[in-house]
């Protein structure tokens, strides 16, 4: 009552205010609004987190699973293995390159030819199976339908003569002499034309030629190749028994999954007759402990044979490794037989190594937590939904997104600095007017749009360029596949530029003009005032603009998705530059890719939101670093 | 009443100015004495900076800004012609802003800032230059013990004296000033106003003010000008004390400005 007294005192006074106003109103939903942001920020952090961190039990039970049933002992030998049909295919290709090579001039002439008769017979071919499938064609009829095929055979045949491809490695009469051969074919004609003939005996001859003096390389080649085959039937056989008790030990795991789910309902049950139901279905799922001990020992018993063959490889390699050229004449041989040579001692090494690892691998050996930890990111492999065993390893994604990155801010940093410097500082008002809302219109097209020019400009014309004659001394040239890194960077390259340019633009036009015109009153050149004096001042918020830009390539899902090429491999780095040419998968890309179709709560489901988790603290660090450069530039 | 000059660094002969079309000085006719101090004094403005800037050409870095008609002369050279290197005018014509603005580098970089944009490169002469331009611009004493600290972290006064520094690092004959002490205390100015009178043995100075006290103080002679016009031009004693026009003498006496 006295309260009450009180503040109807208070209320006397003049200024008071009453209710609430407008003003609070106003004021609470804007600050609800940006609370909002934070929470959702915070939410999205406790949930990746959530999802997540049950990643590394569920991983660290699958390598203890991998363990127990024998996959990593086999794996020992099948890796040493691996290596060895890797060097065999290695100096396969290095034998071909070499006689393709000197036998290139034949080589070019055969495949023009064959082109240029495989490009006829795609046109006329389905109307030329409709001819030879007529039911008239056997009874020497020439009416009605049969006469209309032989005509539309007769246009088809003008419409390929006049697409044929060029053929830059045959003569003007040995085209003519091709051509005029298709024009006289007749749809019944099944040998080849006479040139083409020519050509396909010329070209086996010529390799025919070329091997022979190679015949030693052969034979060395084909006895390393059979080196590996009694490994190779071991490793066959222990695959059956390995796998077979893989299966057991993951169907176990499922019913006893099922069991726990079954109990945790029973107990949430509120009506007892589903209780009971319920129990009694879980007692019914208990598992008999799969036998591991029984298919170990038979395991353990090819322990002697796997040390023996290796030691039995790594003889009849180290006898063979001398017979092995150390070059050959032609460029491309010689580069693989270098690649051969470089993974060599790896390899021996490997070989040597393994007798040991062998002998001391124990399958009670206990799988600690840190061991999935360092798997996934130390792990080269990210294998997932494979029969033999799944791997997540975040290096080959990890290093895809990193060479894309690469790629992208070497071009987008010299154009988008380079065009904010010289629209702040060069341009006139005009150009400023026409480079500007262009620069930044890039930056409103959408990704999936780009992917588009990307496919078909980076992609598909810079591979045509590639394999061209004239450009071969470009390093990497000519590339093998479409999308690569390289194309996923030119595309990031140009998403990137106008924030790198708007941002850089910013810290120029940020610098104090009297920076420019102290620089200019002491007879600075309006160059010498721009690099010396404006480009210095605004260095902290230009480097802030590549980070921001850099963090906008590394975020980036939709290009990379659509033209990296999705190869999820660590790049063959004894390519040299061509290694930016080969395809690559991301850190973005594989999660957009897999998210959709992983099981919920799989182990391979949370390994993708620790890849999220990753992404999310690279880009973290590296807005954080922007903004840290972009206050020091304001103090 | 203008005496005749002996011996004048700049002829500036009806000189109209305009920025993007628009009138900033009418025909200005004056002829600035070399190893004086000239002062041009006028309420804000009255086109005594657009004139001053005149002088280097730094008003080429306005875009519309340009002399419409007449000529500024420097030992009877037409700085205005075509094949003047504007570089090399600058470098003769020295200038210190109003608000001071070192770089953001170090005391020495921002010395020897006008001799290495002029290509020199030798260590030796670089020091020797930047420790003379200091010596002369009164600083040395000051900043000789940390020449490669960061200049932002002088007093206003030092930074001011380092401008001038830069500026007669270059070896000008002539130093324009802009307001030099428009941002400072009084005993900084008072410091800067010592320096020039010493600079002045050197040095042909120009300096725009908006202190009467300062005109009267330094300057040799004194440019009253109003409305883009110059309407009076004398010793500074005779414009101070006996003013021939209405207007100079209400100005001078604070009855308006």
């Amino acid at each position: 009552m006295a309260n009450k007294e009180s503040a109807s005192s208070k209320t006397a006074h003049r200024f008071q205010r009453r209710g609430f106003s407008y003003e609070r109103l106003i004021k609470y939903f804007f600050a609800s609004n940006a609370g909002l942001t934070i929470v959702i920020l915070v939410l999205i952090i406790v949930f990746l987190l959530k999802e997540g961190l049950g990643f590394f039990p569920g991983y660290r039970r699958e390598l203890e699973t991998y363990r127990i049933a024998g996959l990593e002992f086999v794996d020992i030998s099948r890796k040493n293995l691996t290596s060895h049909e890797q060097l065999t295919s290695l100096l396969n290709r290095a034998y071909f390159a070499e006689i393709n090579g000197k036998a290139m001039r034949e080589m070019r002439r055969f495949q023009e030819a064959s082109a240029l008769f495989n490009a006829y017979s795609d046109q006329t071919g389905p109307t030329r199976d409709l001819i030879l499938n007529n039911p008239q064609s056997d009874a020497g009829g020439n009416s009605g339908m049969l006469a209309v095929l032989r005509e539309n055979y007769e246009k088809q045949k003008q419409k390929a003569l006049g697409l044929l491809p060029a053929t830059p490695h045959l003569t003007t009469d040995e085209r003519n002499q091709l051509v005029s051969s298709l024009r006289a074919r007749a749809p019944e004609t099944t040998e080849d034309p006479p040139l083409v003939v020519s050509l396909t005996e010329n070209y086996t001859a010529a390799q025919a030629k070329f091997s022979e003096p190679l015949k030693d390389f052969r034979a060395t080649i084909d006895s390393f190749g059979a080196a590996g085959s009694d490994l190779g039937t071991v490793i066959t056989e222990m695959t059956e028994s390995v796998t077979a008790t893989k299966e057991k030990l993951q169907s176990a795991d499922i019913i006893a999954k099922d069991r726990e789910t079954l109990l945790a309902a029973a107990n949430n049950a509120k009506n007892p007759a589903e209780r009971e139901r319920l129990l009694v279905d879980a007692n019914a799922a208990i598992a008999e402990k799969p036998d591991v001990e029984g298919p170990m020992q038979l395991l353990m018993n090819r322990r002697e044979d796997c040390i023996r063959l290796h030691q039995q490889l790594e003889k009849s390699v180290g006898e063979i490794l001398p017979a092995i050229p150390q070059s050959l004449s032609q460029p491309e041989a010689n580069r693989i037989l270098r690649a051969a040579h470089k993974s060599w001692p790896v390899f021996i090494a490997d070989l040597k190594a393994a007798p040991e690892k062998i002998k001391i691998w124990n399958h009670t050996d206990p799988v600690p937590l840190s061991d999935a930890i360092t798997s996934f990111f130390t792990g080269k492999d990210w294998v997932t939904g494979g029969e033999w065993q799944d791997f997540y390893g975040i290096l080959p994604l990890a290093i895809g997104s990193l060479m894309i990155a690469v790629v992208a801010l070497v071009i987008a940093i010299p154009v988008g600095i380079g065009s904010a410097i010289y629209v702040n500082q060069f341009a006139g008002n005009r150009e400023q007017n026409i480079v500007k809302p262009v620069i930044e219109f890039i930056q409103a097209i959408p990704s999936v749009v780009l992917g588009f020019l990307g496919i078909l400009v980076f992609g598909t014309i810079l591979r045509e360029i590639s394999v061209m004659d004239s450009f071969q001394w470009v390093p990497g040239f000519p590339i093998e596949e479409r999308l690569n890194i390289f194309t996923a960077g030119c595309l990031l390259a140009l998403m990137s530029i106008p924030t790198i340019f708007s941002l850089a633009e910013d810290a120029l036009n940020n610098v104090p003009s009297a920076y420019a015109e102290a620089s200019e009153a002491l007879g600075a050149s309006r160059v010498q005032t721009t690099f010396r004096v404006m480009i210095p001042a605004a260095f902290s918020g230009i480097l802030a603009a590549v980070l921001l830009g850099l963090g906008r390539v590394i975020g980036e899902t939709m290009v990379v998705l659509l033209v990296a090429g999705n190869r999820i491999k660590i790049p063959d780095f004894t390519a040299g530059i061509g290694s930016f040419f080969q395809p690559a998968h991301t850190l973005t890309g594989i999660i957009a890719q897999e998210l959709g179709e992983v099981p919920l709560g799989s182990v391979h489901y949370r390994a993708l939101f620790i890849v999220g988790i990753v992404l999310f603290v690279v880009v973290l660090g590296i807005n954080a670093s922007a903004h840290h450069f972009v206050n020091r530039v304001r103090k | 009443m203008v005496n005749p000059v002996q011996d004048t660094a700049i002829h500036i002969d009806n000189v109209c100015f305009a920025y993007s079309g628009k009138q900033a000085l009418h025909d200005v006719s004056l002829e600035i004495p070399s190893h004086k101090i000239t002062a041009f004094i006028g309420p804000s403005g009255c086109g005594k900076s657009t004139l001053l800037r005149c002088i280097n050409r730094i008003n080429d870095r306005i875009a519309g800004a340009r002399i419409t008609s007449g000529t500024v002369r420097i030992h009877e050279i037409d700085i205005y012609r075509k094949d003047i290197d504007i570089q090399e005018l600058r470098r003769r014509v020295g200038m210190v802003f109003q608000k001071y603005n070192p770089f953001a580098k170090s005391i020495y970089d921002n010395v020897v800032f006008g001799l290495k944009i002029a290509g020199m490169t030798k260590r030796s002469e670089l020091d020797a230059a930047a420790e003379a331009a200091l010596t002369g611009a009164a600083l040395w004493d000051e900043v000789k013990d940390r020449l490669h600290s960061s200049a932002l972290g002088l007093s206003g006064g030092q930074q001011q004296r380092l401008c001038i520094a830069r500026a007669i690092a270059n070896e000008p004959d002539i130093l324009l000033m802009d307001e030099p002490c428009a941002a400072l205390d009084p005993l900084a100015t008072l410091k800067i106003e010592e320096l020039m009178l010493e600079l002045k043995k050197k040095f042909t100075i120009v300096i725009v003010t908006h202190n009467m006290a300062q005109a009267s103080r330094c300057s040799d002679r004194t440019a009253f000008m109003y409305l883009g016009k110059l309407i009076e031009y004398g010793d500074t004693l005779q414009i101070f004390r006996n003013p021939s026009d209405k207007q100079t003498e209400a100005y001078i006496s604070g009855a308006f400005g």
